[in-house]
């Protein structure tokens, strides 16, 4: 029992962070429909800008993600606004190409700069653990999961109590309605896309004082991030953290009670299931999923 | 209205001869070639027939259907092993292992397709990756049957090989049969009355289904094409390297390339796949050869030049341009930014 205990809370951590990773991504894809490939590399991008934060300044990791967010927001604003925005209107796969040879240069970039090297963020506290009852809690896991369940409520209430996060949902609803109601929908795509590469710099920090990071790992965030965002399912902001909470769960659950190599299959599995019973994922929108691309 | 006629006629006939001519040539060519270029060039042509024939499966079933298989791979993988395991278990001639790998893969894509075509758009695009990326995972946990992830070999040579070695040479003619094969299928296919039902299933699948075509079942004979080629070009790719890995046969990065090249080339035609598999490989093996270190970010620079100036894919955009008598990149940006 202790063992299971122990086994569902690492989950639960774990599926945090993998929240954390997807919620940027699937907010992106919701209103802009834009499968971003590169999302991965921002992510290791935030983790690399942390690390060198920490190494030059002595910043703690928990302050120099803002530092990564605020690098990788100017950096995603600029990709949006003179990149994506010029073939928003173009085939479907088109953009999933463009950001496929985004994802190419930065990973090339971080190869050349930072080198293939395995890295992670050491801090004083990393090894330190909470004890409840027979269970056995790190405190940057918890601090990465409480963080990650903050950023997704605050995310919902700049969306819904904000003017410029309704503009973003009005702009994710009628592209045109939006834009004759006077909302810069150039300036908005920028913005979201932006918030979205910002919280993969946050999410690349807190992997990074967790485990090792190198530049390879970055198709393996965005794979994840993917099947998250299609789990929890598209219009629903808190749809990548159910969606992270159950890939989280079900991978320790099976990382503990299958053989080995199994985890990674298991993750696809519960993905197939869910879309065969529940196309829209577990808690998206219709109309989201619906809009298909011609 | 009494010229109208022989204007049709006289395009027709250019619009059947030029391309088998333009064909034929560059098949003689192709043969021509073999016997003028060192063997490591020989492998790196053979490489581009290869991604020909995965480029034009891929376009059956995402140029002419438009269902984005994101985990293409996962035919080709299969098809490899299929092929693997039956020659190093049960001694079978390349010959008959390959045919039977395009099988397997055709009947496991029907199988699978039944329901994931059912999805749309990115959704049927991740599912299908998933597919993939659980496949690698069962192929990894069978060792006895596919040598797991230590890798499995393929008898060459030998009393077990019942198939000698093809050599450089011999591949190059292999890969360069699959290309005219895959061309083939790809030309017949746009042709006739099941292409069009699948173009039309394409632009919209309930308008498609209202005019009378069955849209399950030219899906998912589409989708079982598509994955017999694919099968047969990975069965092909095992006997060339010998030893294969899970890792390598279900590498994403393959799909990628196919969809890349197809999308870059023009997708829902036979000659703009074939372009982009010849030009993508070909700049991407020059890249490689002469900036070492830079290559990917070279060739990724490419990819983002050629999207955001010719989104619609070379093929495409010369036809309109053909049409509409404008050729200027600045409009064509125009059309498809916010």
């Amino acid at each position: 029992m202790d063992t299971f205990l122990q086994v569902t809370a690492y989950g639960l951590l774990q599926g945090g962070l993998l929240a954390l990773v997807a919620v940027g991504f699937s907010l992106v894809w919701g209103i802009m429909n834009i499968v971003n490939l590169s999302h991965g590399a921002f992510v290791i991008l935030g983790a690399y800008i942390a690390w060198e934060m920490q190494s030059w300044f002595g910043l703690d990791p928990f302050l120099g993600m803002f530092v990564s967010a605020a690098v990788l927001f100017c950096i995603g604003y600029v990709i949006q606004r003179y990149l994506i925005n010029l073939i928003v209107n173009g085939p479907v796969f088109i953009t999933l190409l463009l950001t496929f040879g985004i994802n190419m240069i930065f990973i090339q970039s971080m190869n050349l700069i930072f080198t293939a090297d395995f890295r992670s963020i050491q801090t004083s506290y990393g090894s330190n653990s909470l004890k409840i009852g027979a269970i056995h809690i790190p405190v940057v896991r918890l601090l990465a999961f409480l963080l990650a369940i903050l950023i997704s409520f605050a995310l919902v209430a700049f969306v819904k109590r904000t003017r410029t996060g309704l503009s973003i949902m009005a702009t994710g609803m009628d592209r045109g309605a939006a834009r004759l109601m006077g909302i810069r929908a150039r300036h908005v795509y920028a913005i979201t896309f932006a918030i979205s590469a910002a919280l993969a710099g946050m999410a690349g920090t807190m992997i990074a004082t967790i485990e090792t990071f190198d530049p390879a790992k970055a198709g393996k965030f965005t794979l994840m991030a993917f099947v998250v965002a299609v789990l929890g399912g598209l219009g629903n902001l808190y749809g990548a953290l159910v969606g992270g909470l159950l890939i989280g769960l079900v991978e320790s659950w099976a990382g503990q009670y299958l053989s080995g190599t199994w985890v990674n299959g298991i993750a696809f599995l519960v993905l197939i299931i869910v879309l065969i019973f529940r196309p829209n994922g577990l808690v998206g929108k219709a109309f989201y999923a619906a809009r298909v691309e011609l | 209205m009494t010229t109208t006629p022989e204007v049709k006629i006289s395009r027709n006939l250019l619009h059947t001869w030029i391309p088998s001519v333009v064909a034929v040539l560059a098949v003689i060519g192709a043969l021509i070639l073999k016997s003028h270029i060192p063997g490591g060039e020989l492998r790196a042509v053979a490489t581009i027939f290869m991604f020909i024939a995965l480029s034009q499966a891929w376009n059956i079933i995402g140029g002419f259907a438009g269902y984005a298989s994101f985990g293409q791979v996962v035919f080709f993988g299969m098809g490899g092993y299929f092929t693997a395991v039956v020659m190093l278990k049960y001694h079978f001639s390349f010959w008959v292992a390959m045919p039977l790998s395009g099988l397997f893969a055709a009947v496991f894509a029907m199988l699978i397709g039944l329901p994931l075509l059912k999805l749309k758009g990115h959704y049927f695009a991740i599912a299908t990756l998933g597919v993939a990326e659980g496949m690698r995972e069962v192929v990894i946990n069978l060792p006895d049957l596919t040598g797991g992830g230590a890798g499995i070999s393929v008898p060459i040579a030998g009393t077990f090989a019942k198939t000698q070695y093809l050599g450089d040479g011999g591949f190059y003619l292999l890969f360069l049969g699959l290309a005219i094969f895959s061309v083939g299928i790809g030309t017949l296919v746009s042709r006739n009355k099941f292409g069009y039902g699948l173009r039309a299933i394409h632009q919209n699948e309930d308008a498609a289904a209202a005019v009378g075509i069955n849209t399950v079942r030219s899906k998912v004979m589409a989708y079982g094409l598509s994955a017999f080629m694919t099968g047969m070009v990975g069965a092909s790719y095992v006997f060339q390297q010998v030893t294969i890995f899970p890792e390598r046969l279900f590498d994403v990065e393959i799909t990628v390339l196919m969809i890349m090249m197809v999308v870059i080339g023009g997708s829902g035609t036979v000659i703009g796949p074939l372009l982009g598999a010849l030009g993508l490989q070909f700049i991407s093996e020059y890249l490689r050869e002469h900036f070492t270190s830079g290559h990917t970010f070279i060739l990724g620079l490419i990819i983002i030049l050629a999207v955001i100036l010719i989104p619609q894919g070379l093929v495409n955009y010369i036809r309109e341009g053909r049409r509409t008598k404008q050729y200027s990149l600045l409009t064509n940006i125009r059309r498809y930014r916010l």
